[in-house]
């Protein structure tokens, strides 16, 4: 299944087929939680907005025009989902996702500062515009590059460029108490 | 050189997998679970499908079927009838073929029905 194209397990996945399903959820789970999360802003929501977003793809599948572009469908359909979700969430109390609690092998201490760090990172992502947001924790959290979030968001490859820039700027400027918030490329 | 503001952020503590291994496949299997449903779905209507695209094929071959077979029985009862009618007499391709020209006796019927029978015919009663 890790050898299939996205096209050829989305055929799979149209007759039922779990495991072609599940190959599709491992590839692009990340890069639907990034969007999400862009949309959301929070976690528990995009974790809520990644769930209903695939289980909405795989009820719509024949709908995916072009299987082998399901990446770009399938992130349209998670931005539309935090939409809704952002919109319900003021009407109604959150209910916790019923996965286990992460394990950490942290200390407090450790544990405080990156829960510190996570919130101004937080606020200064919520700041930028949407797109923005989203090409930010595409290219730098889940690690696609300059053309596959062009052709998977529908955006010119230059444009992509100019927002991951002036993001990353605007983040730079945010965060710039934190001394190691950055890495070289 | 790097420009400064193109390095790149280091955005993993925003990664609910940081610190945390199996956050990934916990959430795909969350995922599977609330899929698991429409799966079934799926499999039981490409299931369907397959067995009416064979029913409806059986629909159409199993007569096309019988009418061949009773077809090919015909011609095989009418080839056995006619078997057992008279000899017919040799072609010169059956005579060359099957090397039969020996101990073959020659009538005047026969031998008129090819041109090494008719020789044969021809030589026999000139000695």
């Amino acid at each position: 299944m890790k050898d299939s194209t996205d096209a050829e397990l989305v055929v799979q996945a149209k007759l039922g087929d779990r495991q072609a399903f599940g190959e599709l959820v491992r590839r692009y789970q990340g890069a639907a939680y990034a969007v999400a999360r862009a949309c959301t802003g929070s976690h528990e929501d995009a974790e809520d907005a990644v769930q209903e977003a695939f289980v909405v793809a795989l009820q719509r599948l024949e709908e995916c025009r072009h299987p082998g572009k399901f990446a770009g469908w399938l992130l349209a359909i998670v931005r539309n989902r935090s939409r809704n979700l952002v919109r319900r969430e003021k009407l109604r109390m959150a209910e916790p996702i019923p996965l286990d609690a992460p394990e950490t092998s942290r200390g407090p201490a450790a544990e405080a500062e990156l829960a510190t760090l996570r919130q101004d990172l937080e606020e200064a992502l919520a700041k930028l515009p949407q797109v923005q947001r989203e090409i930010v924790l595409l290219y730098d959290l889940e690690g696609w590059k300059h053309g596959e979030i062009s052709e998977r968001l529908g955006i010119p490859s230059g444009t992509v460029r100019s927002h991951l820039h002036f993001a990353r700027k605007a983040l730079r400027a945010e965060l710039s108490g934190w001394k190691n918030h950055e890495e070289a490329v | 050189m790097m420009d400064r503001e193109d390095r790149r952020p280091d955005l993993s503590v925003l990664d609910p997998g940081l610190g945390d291994a199996g956050y990934w496949e916990r959430l795909r299997a969350a995922v599977l679970a609330g899929a698991a449903f429409e799966l079934a779905r799926r499999r039981e209507t490409a299931r369907a499908s397959v067995t009416a695209v064979l029913s409806s094929w059986s629909r159409k071959l199993i007569p096309a079927t019988l009418a061949a077979a009773a077809a090919a029985a015909f011609l095989a009862l009418s080839e056995n009838a006619s078997d057992q009618g008279e000899p017919q007499p040799l072609a010169l391709e059956d005579v060359l073929d099957e090397g039969a020209a020996e101990g073959l006796s020659w009538t005047a019927e026969n031998a008129a029905a090819s041109p090494v029978a008719f020789m044969a015919f021809v030589e026999g009663h000139g000695r």
